[in-house]
């Protein structure tokens, strides 16, 4: 089991390589001097070397990403070309919003996902299967600000019950905090939910058509047993997969989700330093990004061990 | 066809139908037969026959969305369970009606343990706590002859050989001394010698528990090691009912005849003196279920037909004491050589 | 004499449109709501007005019988740049799609065929499937000037490592299928083995994912111009025309929630086409009842 882990972990190192490697290549991979685009475009040819200098880029490629391995290393993901701040000290500011949503957002989407699939899979082809379904179709297809647009329309503007944009962090107050979660849970949470109901359910019932439900029914058991834990147990592996692709919807979702509804979160922030191309702060999002989803892929991969005794022994 | 004391379990006129795309199929036509407590009763047909159709009508196993018990009557212990309520059925199976399957690879859930599949059971229908439902379950496999039984209730099927798996599937089905325990197919997926096996350990278990056994398979070779009685099914009807003494002495039916001539025979007399015969089988095909079969199901394939047959279905009557056939043609079929 | 009857089944059915429509009506109906996005795009210049067109006069009108979906802060027609807007998802989204296979494709095949290009090749794949999507094409994209080519790009980059993981497992999985054992004991040639038993089996599954591709990239070009790092402002997609009427969504609301209901029927169509193609195509899935 151990070795299992272990296994996994050293797994996930080239993956980061990887996205260091790119990461580290991506503002050299832009046609034109690295240092000019950094500077913008009416820079004066003495602020591009000082900018150059400042950031190394007259050393080797090899000798440039060796230091910025061993500043990674460090904890040291460089420093902010606008704002002047270390990039940690600005994703760190900037992370309790977006762990707030993303974490509820998680929670109620598994919690009603899951038992949505499981209800439709037993009800196959009746009217609830049928309703079931037919929102996950939908929720797959609407967009997330589309979505997001919509709830604020009907939500907050038309009958104002809920805050149209903004956060409340949980220090100010637990209610307003919540309040302000709601909205964008629901928008970024809906695509969520459409693919967990819908793997719940096609790996529900390609287990209930199984030999040994026969046998459960057979032996006379529960429904709700035969369901949750003779079937579910065996379904779980496909669920949880799709669990964690789907946190990389999340992500990409966050990002969306944070500028419809104005949450000073990552993703606004890997927003704003995109469009003005301050690329230190990207390469350190990019990578926090990352680390998130290999992260969440190896505990899914672990609790694979969990789930299926197959692969334990 | 009565037997000695009050059959346990009787079934009546069943008739099961599947709902296809091309149409309903009747895999049951018609089957009566009944089975006496401690009494082993073997179905015996080839593939399709509706053997274990109709061991699944008895635990009404069969998914509502494929098909149905049209019409007729199971009783089990004086109790109709066709009409019967789906909890009641539920406390009925694993219980006193036990049932075991043809594939003990997959017929076991592979992410429990042992000990919680026939634990489980115990717990479900007996009410106890799980402590000793799981000794329960020890015992269990210990009876089955599964050495260290204690690890084993730890372990999970994937660890379990094929001949294990059905032991351990035998073990759930007993587990609450069930009056019948239905087999379908239970070696048929086990290599010859672990098929020898577990027939010895069911026949075993048979005289220590007086568990009524219904027997379901399409191997002669294991009716006759194993049954008391046997009825031999055909494209959904009953063709001849006998002890099973009684069959292999003399079939009735050309169909058990035909079986029984395609046999392959390890003869090493009749090779030594050159009277080796030819596997013979049977012409034709089974029919076609979709269609309601007009006279006797087997006509198109049997060398007795007569115009009658293929027009009028024969009832199903006792030919010899105790063994009976539905066949116009017996007394033809008995002149001849076997 | 015995007679055996069976049942004479016709050899070739005749096909029957309506028959088609009816066991696939999630195929059907995404083809009908895509083929009618796909006609609004090819016809929108002669059923739409000039989505340029400025008109300060008339500006957030709501819809009218004058303008079917009002207008926007600057009086251009929403219901005309909708119409516009249909082309640039479309092609976004079935470029991505068709590029994207074409190299998920080629490299899924390399990786499943030739040892050595596989290990190297995944940990890539891997790597850029790490990165979001979205935020995978925002970087590239702001690596250079934004244009659709650009935007076509930098969205297929985060699609194919998917496309290759799927065409890389089915390769797999067929070779070591004992018949194409005894093919190459047989001294079957590799393209001869790659165009006859191959590449054929991976058609299905690979159209299938291809729709979802489709519908993710429509998505993520939307997302992008949404952020405004998409398509240039002064082509409308329906991504920019949100982005755009997001200042005066409370006022009017109608510059948002049209072309987001054009969107998400994009979406849809292409989803439904996807599940019934998948249904369809998978022969694990028998038809019951």
């Amino acid at each position: 089991m151990t070795a299992y882990i272990a296994r996994r972990l050293f797994a996930t190192l080239p993956v980061m390589a990887v996205v260091a490697l790119f990461v580290f290549f991506l503002l050299r991979l832009a046609p034109g001097d690295p240092a000019a685009i950094i500077a913008g475009d009416d820079a004066t040819s003495e602020a591009i070397a000082q900018i150059r200098t400042r950031l190394g880029l007259d050393r080797p490629m090899v000798e440039q990403f060796g230091l910025y391995l061993l500043h990674l290393f460090q904890g040291d993901m460089g420093v902010s070309i606008f704002s002047n701040l270390p990039v940690t000290r600005l994703i760190a500011q900037r992370l309790e919003p977006t762990l707030a949503l993303t974490l509820s957002t998680l929670f109620v989407a598994v919690a009603l996902a899951i038992p949505a699939g499981v209800l439709a899979a037993w009800k196959a082809h009746k009217l609830v299967d049928r309703l079931v379904m037919g929102f996950a179709v939908l929720g797959f297809a609407v967009p997330v600000f589309v979505l997001a647009y919509v709830l604020i329309y009907f939500f907050a503007v038309q009958w104002q019950m809920l805050p149209v944009q903004g956060y409340q962090p949980i220090g100010e107050g637990f209610w307003p905090f919540v309040e302000s979660l709601i909205l964008p849970s629901v928008a970024l949470g809906v695509t969520y939910m459409a693919l967990i109901a819908r793997i719940t359910r096609a790996s529900m019932l390609e287990v209930l058509a199984q030999d040994y439900i026969r046998t459960a029914n057979a032996k006379g058991l529960a429904t709700d047993r035969v369901l949750l834990l003779h079937a579910l147990k065996n379904a779980a592996v496909p669920i949880v997969t799709v669990i964690g692709i789907g946190i990389a919807l999340l992500i990409s979702g966050v990002v969306i989700t944070e500028t419809v509804f104005n949450i000073p979160g990552l993703g606004r922030l890997t927003v704003d330093a995109v469009l003005k191309r301050d690329y230190p702060v990207v390469q350190g999002l990019i990578l926090v990004f990352a680390a998130v989803k290999v992260l969440v892929n190896l505990i899914i991969d672990i609790s694979y061990a969990f789930l299926d005794p197959r692969i334990r022994y | 066809m009565t037997a000695a004391a009050p059959p346990i379990l009787q079934v009546r006129d069943l008739h099961t139908q599947f709902d296809t795309l091309d149409g309903v199929v009747r895999a049951v036509d018609g089957v009566s037969f009944d089975l006496a407590a401690g009494e082993t009763l073997g179905i015996v047909g080839e593939s399709g026959c509706g053997k274990s159709v109709t061991a699944l009508s008895i635990l009404r196993l069969i998914p509502p969305r494929a098909g149905r018990i049209a019409s007729g009557s199971i009783r089990f212990e004086g109790r109709e369970l066709t009409t019967l309520g789906e909890a009641e059925m539920k406390s009925l199976r694993g219980h006193r009606i036990s049932m075991i399957f043809q594939e003990p690879m997959t017929s076991l859930n592979p992410v429990l343990t042992i000990g919680t599949q026939i634990a489980e059971n115990v717990v479900r229908h007996l009410h106890v706590p799980w402590r000793a439902a799981l000794e329960r379950a020890r015992e269990m496999l210990d009876l089955v002859r599964i050495s260290d039984s204690a690890r084993r209730l730890g372990e999970y099927p994937h660890q379990l050989s094929g001949g294990m798996r059905q032991r351990v599937m035998i073990a759930m089905a007993l587990s609450c001394d069930p009056q019948v325990l239905i087999a379908d197919e239970p070696t048929t997926a086990l290599d010859v010698t672990i098929q020898a096996q577990i027939l010895d350990l069911m026949l075993e278990l048979k005289e220590k528990t007086g568990t009524a056994i219904v027997l379901i398979t399409h191997d002669l070779g294991v009716v006759a090691e194993t049954t008391e009685r046997v009825v031999v099914m055909y494209a959904g009807r009953k063709a001849e009912e006998a002890s099973v003494e009684a069959l292999f002495e003399l079939p009735l039916h050309p169909y058990t005849r035909g079986l029984m001539r395609a046999i392959p025979r390890v003869d090493t007399e009749a090779d030594a003196v050159g009277t080796r015969t030819r596997l013979q089988e049977i012409p034709g095909l089974v029919p076609v279920l979709t269609r309601p079969i007009v006279g006797c199901a087997f006509a198109a394939r049997c060398g007795f037909a007569t115009e009658r047959c293929h027009i009028e279905a024969p009832p199903f009557v006792e030919a010899l004491p105790g063994h009976a056939v539905a066949c116009w043609e017996v007394e033809r079929v008995r002149a001849s050589a076997p | 004499m015995t007679v055996i009857t069976d049942d004479l089944v016709p050899l070739r059915p005749r096909f029957s449109l309506l028959t088609a429509i009816r066991r696939n009506p999630t195929i059907a109906f995404g083809t009908v709501l895509l083929a009618l996005l796909i006609a609004i795009g090819v016809f929108a210049p002669y059923i739409a007005g000039d989505p340029f067109k400025l008109s300060p006069v008339s500006r957030l009108r709501p819809p009218s019988e004058r303008w079917w979906f009002g207008t926007d802060q600057f009086g251009r027609d929403v219901f005309s740049r909708t119409m516009y807007g249909a082309r640039v998802s479309l092609i976004v989204g079935l470029s991505v799609a068709a590029i994207s296979s074409v190299l998920g494709l080629a490299l899924g095949i390399a990786c499943g065929y030739f040892r050595r290009i596989d290990s190297l090749v995944m940990r890539v794949m891997d790597g850029l499937m790490a990165i979001p999507s979205i935020l995978l094409a925002i970087a590239l994209i702001t690596l250079t000037r934004p244009g659709l080519g650009i935007v076509i790009v930098a969205i297929v980059i985060p699609e194919v490592p998917r496309i290759v993981r799927l065409v890389r497992a089915v390769v797999l999985s067929i070779r070591s299928q004992p018949y194409i054992e005894s093919a190459i004991a047989g001294g079957t040639r590799n393209t001869q083995l790659l165009l006859r038993h191959i590449v054929p089996n991976t058609l299905a599954p690979l159209i299938v994912q291809a729709t979802y591709v489709c519908a993710s990239a429509m998505l993520i070009e939307a997302g992008l111009s949404f952020l405004g790092a998409g398509v240039p402002p002064e082509i409308p997609s329906w991504g920019n025309i949100i982005a755009q009427g997001r200042s005066y969504f409370q006022i009017a609301p109608w510059t948002i929630l049209i072309p987001g209901v054009f969107l998400a029927a994009a979406v849809l169509a292409v989803n439904l086409l996807g599940d019934g193609l998948r249904d369809r195509l998978d022969p694990r899935l028998a038809r019951r009842l």
